[in-house]
């Protein structure tokens, strides 16, 4: 039988682990009001240069990457699809490059979480990398013509930005010690 | 029994990333493969982008705000120095106009002698660029106004300079222009100078056009300006177009080909203006856009 005065252990003691180690999920709230953000940072007319980085797609990328299970494919895929409209390109091309680093992101979720912001940018970089040269070498052979590589300058600003951004999304949700969102 | 507890979900629901991605992949190519296609997909188009319309407008509220501004704060200096330009232009119009009344009188007479119908002057619209979408594969500008103000896709565009454009696209609120130089543009023209009849295209460099298959020993020679020839029906002729910067003739295939220098300067104003051109037979074949993407 119990003994009364026995001490009552946690399942999972996790006091021994420095609170800051313990990344706690961000509301989602937060998440979505980062996405819509960015995406309305995207609709500002500063994209026109080719290398410009992508913030839309970083911001995609992160989330992928902290919480695969609240931002997806779909996301990706819809966003990707507005912004097809906007810059008046190919019906698609965005969608499938979202899509794309969707999946390289979610992909490596799990060995990212290992690795710092600047680890985790030069695991991206290649996603992203990839990601723009399949749809522009759809694009290339669909329009006959070859582009340049203007677009990958624009993929390896992408993934510099990644350590900034994500320094900037983490310092708005560490504090954040609300345990009814750990569902995530 | 051990079920009915509830066992931890320790995996994902739904469908494998893989089969996702493959999933949406498709998706996304089948929709790219489509819009390259087919024109099925403008509907779907205009609905997304009429509804991105009114946040694209609220984003871009600040940058137009602060353009406001700085006209107004500069509005003194500006009217100064374009009252000045204004008066030299008067003078010199003055003269061209009473020329040209002249000439209008004498050709309506002969084109009354010979029976052909009178040309009628065009309506157009004031059109002002909302942004210019990114894109390495094409040169356009979308505008503020669309089929609410009467545009369609097939009319010119054209600033103080010549032909701008062609609009290619049009929602109910925005229209999108492809610049001269713009890869899918082909222009039906004629040199001023001896009246031979080209077609210039865009070319692949985003500030000059071309003008291709003439025959080796055509006339045309650097400096030449070329202005629209009016084949075709949807540019009205006489418009500038471009002036010649160098002819390339190969003896060897018997082909000449020159590349032209637009005269309109699109990336200089945010005013242009858009030519009510008669568009209606236009929506089966355009000969006007070639266009690989939607036209």
């Amino acid at each position: 039988m119990n003994r009364p005065d026995a001490p009552r252990r946690a399942p999972l003691d996790l006091r021994g682990i420095p609170p800051e180690r313990v990344t706690q999920p961000a509301r989602a709230a937060f998440v979505w009001f980062s996405i819509v953000f960015a995406w309305l940072i995207s609709l500002l007319p500063w994209r026109v240069w080719e290398g410009a980085p992508d913030v839309l797609l970083l911001t995609l990328a992160f989330w992928c990457v902290r919480q695969p299970n609240r931002v997806g494919f779909l996301t990706a895929f819809v966003l990707g699809l507005l912004m097809d409209v906007h810059d008046s390109g190919l019906f698609g091309e965005m969608a499938l490059r979202y899509v794309l680093v969707a999946y390289g992101a979610t992909a490596l979720h799990r060995r990212l979480q290992r690795f710092d912001l600047l680890g985790q940018a030069l695991h991206l970089a290649p996603v992203f990398f990839a990601a723009g040269l399949v749809t522009t070498l759809l694009h290339a052979w669909l329009a006959l013509s070859w582009p340049g590589w203007d677009w990958a300058l624009g993929a390896v600003l992408t993934a510099a930005l990644y350590p900034i951004l994500g320094w900037v999304l983490q310092l708005s949700f560490r504090g954040d010690h609300d345990g009814n969102n750990a569902a995530a | 029994m051990v079920r009915q507890q509830g066992t931890p979900r320790l995996f994902r629901r739904g469908p494998s990333a893989e089969v996702r991605l493959f999933v949406l992949g498709m998706v996304a190519l089948a929709l790219i493969i489509t819009d390259v296609n087919t024109r099925v997909l403008e509907p779907a188009r205009k609905v997304l982008a009429t509804a991105l319309y009114p946040v694209q407008r609220v984003v871009m509220a600040p940058r137009d705000g602060v353009q406001t501004v700085y006209e107004w704060i500069n509005a003194a200096n500006l009217i100064r120095s374009e009252n000045e330009a204004l008066q030299r232009q008067r003078i010199e119009l003055s003269q061209v106009a009473t020329h040209a009344a002249q000439l209008a009188a004498e050709n309506e007479q002969l084109r009354r002698l010979l029976g052909v119908s009178g040309t009628t002057s065009q309506p157009a619209v004031v059109v002002e660029v909302l942004y210019e979408p990114p894109g390495s594969f094409h040169q356009r500008l979308v505008f503020n106004k669309g089929s609410r103000d009467g545009l369609a896709a097939g009319m010119p565009v054209i600033d103080e300079g010549g032909v701008v454009g062609q609009i290619v696209r049009v929602t109910p609120m925005t229209a999108e222009a492809a610049l001269v130089t713009d890869k899918e543009i082909s222009i039906p023209v004629q040199i001023l100078r001896n009246g031979l009849r080209l077609i210039a295209f865009g070319s692949d460099s985003p500030s000059s056009m071309e003008v291709r298959y003439l025959a080796a020993n055509a006339d045309i020679v650097e400096g030449d300006t070329i202005v629209t020839s009016g084949v075709g029906g949807l540019f009205p002729a006489g418009l500038p177009v471009a002036e010649v910067t160098s002819v390339e003739r190969d003896t060897a295939s018997g082909f000449a080909r020159a590349v032209v220098q637009p005269l309109a300067h699109p990336e200089r104003y945010r005013h242009f203006l858009v030519l009510q051109v008669d568009v209606t037979d236009l929506d089966e074949p355009q000969p006007e856009v070639p266009s690989s993407e939607s036209p």
